[in-house]
């Protein structure tokens, strides 16, 4: 007993130890400038609202080889959406976090810090952030499920230059319900998906970013592949908005049923002949 | 015309090759260690829920120097509260909390520090803050937020060639905003100024202090709390997915709060409450 203690209180003390530790050197000419605001690269013409693959339209236009049953369930989703309500987005509506992958379409504008232990990506939107460890950890035993996953990533020196150029993650331990985009391109609901994805720099233009997104998930036939790309922003002092998702959010689910906030902050509704919300836990004297 | 275009692709052609560059040489062993997982220290025999100053009781045990007019205002506030509704707190329905209850640390915090800006990671309502490290003078205009926007400066306090104390100033705010979970207010003219300095405990380096000075219009005189917090011992902490929406029951619909009952539907918050007003529904009047 006396000797687990004190092999804890050693074990504790050198964990200490590493965590306040002076000995943090750390060359950040190694890594590729990830700095600054990173927008969504915009890909004219393309219809509907931003989607997976940003060079294709979204819902059916992304042409996601899903399985027949979640093609079906997608059909469903839509035909729900076309009648006003909120299909699959709806959990996304109400502020809820995106998740994997749908949390890097960059409505909101994506900040990269990188570390030699962890790179993070700064969302700023209905989801925080995401923590890429790329210490050398192992997988956990156990990963609790969360809607961004949990990231394992390693730098490469691809063209052996002595500097790291490509940062691979590998992401699974997820919660769902997640979509592809808000049209309800829906995600195996066994949430056994893994993301394997490649972030670099375009050769040709380092204010261009790669996101090469590769999903494997029981929802699809097959894994699918996108290239998503982001553009630095020019503006090295670039503002930074403060996005608290229900502030700006019309959306109210009451009953799981869809209501809009009006511009006077009335109850409306969502769609044709809607009836009102349930009020049956207030005293009828008062109406 | 032509020489202007040129100007301005020349000036747009030099801001891209500065961001792309490759000189971003960073020796961090000049900054304090910072890293780790940061919670609020708690302070044994301190009553309440959340507070500003983590030593004394939340509500009025803080002390807080109010003037006679916001003193009055949180008065009537802890009455509205006294029946049951939420008052203007904005945070219980993920609206942000702002400065200074985001500075909490209920759910755990990450510093993470770069030459240019220290990140302070929140994961909670709100789920960051920057602060400039850059050099940059204050903005012409500045959008207000709540978590309003900070420019910060290192300090090598005993001249030992390294850093030791971040000093950081914030402004810009919009409300409402207060200090604590018992809504202790800020002004409503939201020109609240935080002056803060970050350093780590001389003789104990896994705690963290946070000086605040508040210099507020609802208060008679500036007032400063030193906040604590403690570094997980755990090299490679769990981070937890904080996801406000997730699980909230309170819905604000115009400017009344309400519940969300278990069987999903909208109750009072307050004895008496009237429901939403629902004009907007004319086919199911009765």
């Amino acid at each position: 007993m006396n000797g687990q203690s004190v092999t804890r209180a050693f074990i504790l003390a050198a964990a200490l130890l590493m965590a306040i530790g002076s000995a943090q050197a750390f060359d950040d000419s190694k890594y590729p400038n990830l700095k600054g605001q990173w927008e969504r690269f915009v890909v004219r013409g393309v219809p509907g609202q931003p989607s997976f693959d940003q060079t294709k339209g979204w819902g059916a236009l992304q042409g996601a080889p899903l399985t027949p049953e979640y093609q079906a369930i997608f059909e469903e989703n839509v035909k729900e959406q076309d009648a006003g309500g909120l299909g699959l987005g709806a959990d996304h509506a109400r502020c809820v976090a995106a998740g994997m992958p749908f949390m890097m379409v960059a409505f909101r504008p994506l900040e990269f810090i990188v570390t030699p232990e962890t790179t993070y990506i700064i969302i700023a939107d209905y989801d925080p952030l995401r923590r890429i460890f790329t210490d050398g950890r192992d997988w956990p035993k156990e990963i609790e499920p969360t809607f961004q996953g949990y990231s394992i990533g390693k730098w490469i020196d691809t063209d052996g230059d002595g500097k790291y150029d490509v940062l691979e993650v590998e992401t699974r331990g997820f919660k769902g319900p997640r979509v592809y985009e808000i049209r309800g391109l829906p995600l195996h609901r066994d949430n056994q998906s893994v993301f394997k994805e490649r972030f670099y720099l375009d050769k040709n233009d380092p204010n261009l970013l790669h996101d090469e997104i590769t999903v494997i998930d029981n929802a699809l036939t097959r894994p699918w592949t996108v290239d998503k790309r982001y553009v630095r922003n020019p503006d090295l002092h670039a503002e930074w908005p403060e996005s608290i998702c229900p502030e700006y959010n019309a959306n109210v689910v009451i009953g799981g049923e869809n209501f809009f906030l009006s511009a006077d902050g009335l109850l409306m509704p969502s769609r044709k002949g809607q009836l009102p919300p349930d009020v049956r836990y207030f005293d009828k004297r008062r109406e | 015309m032509i020489h202007r275009l040129v100007m301005g692709a020349a000036a747009l052609a030099l801001a891209l090759l500065a961001a792309a560059s490759g000189a971003q040489a960073f020796d961090d062993s000049e900054y304090p260690n910072f890293k780790g997982q940061w919670r609020r220290m708690p302070v044994p025999g301190v009553r309440g829920q959340i507070s500003f100053d983590q030593h004394k009781d939340w509500g009025k045990g803080q002390g807080a120097p109010l003037t006679p007019e916001y003193q009055a205002i949180y008065e009537a506030n802890l009455k509205t509260q006294a029946k049951g509704d939420s008052g203007e707190w904005l945070g219980i329905s993920c609206l942000g909390f702002g400065m200074p209850i985001m500075m909490y640390g209920g759910e755990p915090i990450e510093i993470i520090i770069t030459p240019a800006t220290t990140y302070i990671l929140l994961n909670w309502v709100e789920h960051g803050r920057r602060i400039y490290t850059d050099g940059r003078d204050w903005p012409e205009d500045i959008e207000p937020t709540l978590q309003g926007y900070s420019i910060g400066k290192w300090v090598d306090t005993d001249g030992d060639g390294k850093f030791d104390v971040l000093e950081v100033e914030t402004r810009g705010f919009k409300g409402p905003r207060h200090y604590d979970a018992s809504q202790l207010p800020l002004h409503r003219d939201n020109k609240s100024v935080f002056k803060e300095r970050f350093y780590l405990n001389k003789d104990n380096p896994t705690i963290l202090h946070d000086e605040i000075t508040v210099i507020d219009n609802a208060l008679t005189r500036p007032w400063t709390v030193v906040r604590e917090y403690q570094r997980n011992a755990e090299v490679r902490p769990a981070w937890r997915e904080f996801i406000c929406a997730e699980g909230n029951g309170h819905v604000r619909i115009g400017n009344e709060n309400y519940y969300m009952s278990a069987d999903g539907l909208l109750m009072p918050v307050r004895k008496d409450q009237p429901p939403p007003d629902l004009r907007y529904f004319p086919w199911a009047q009765k």
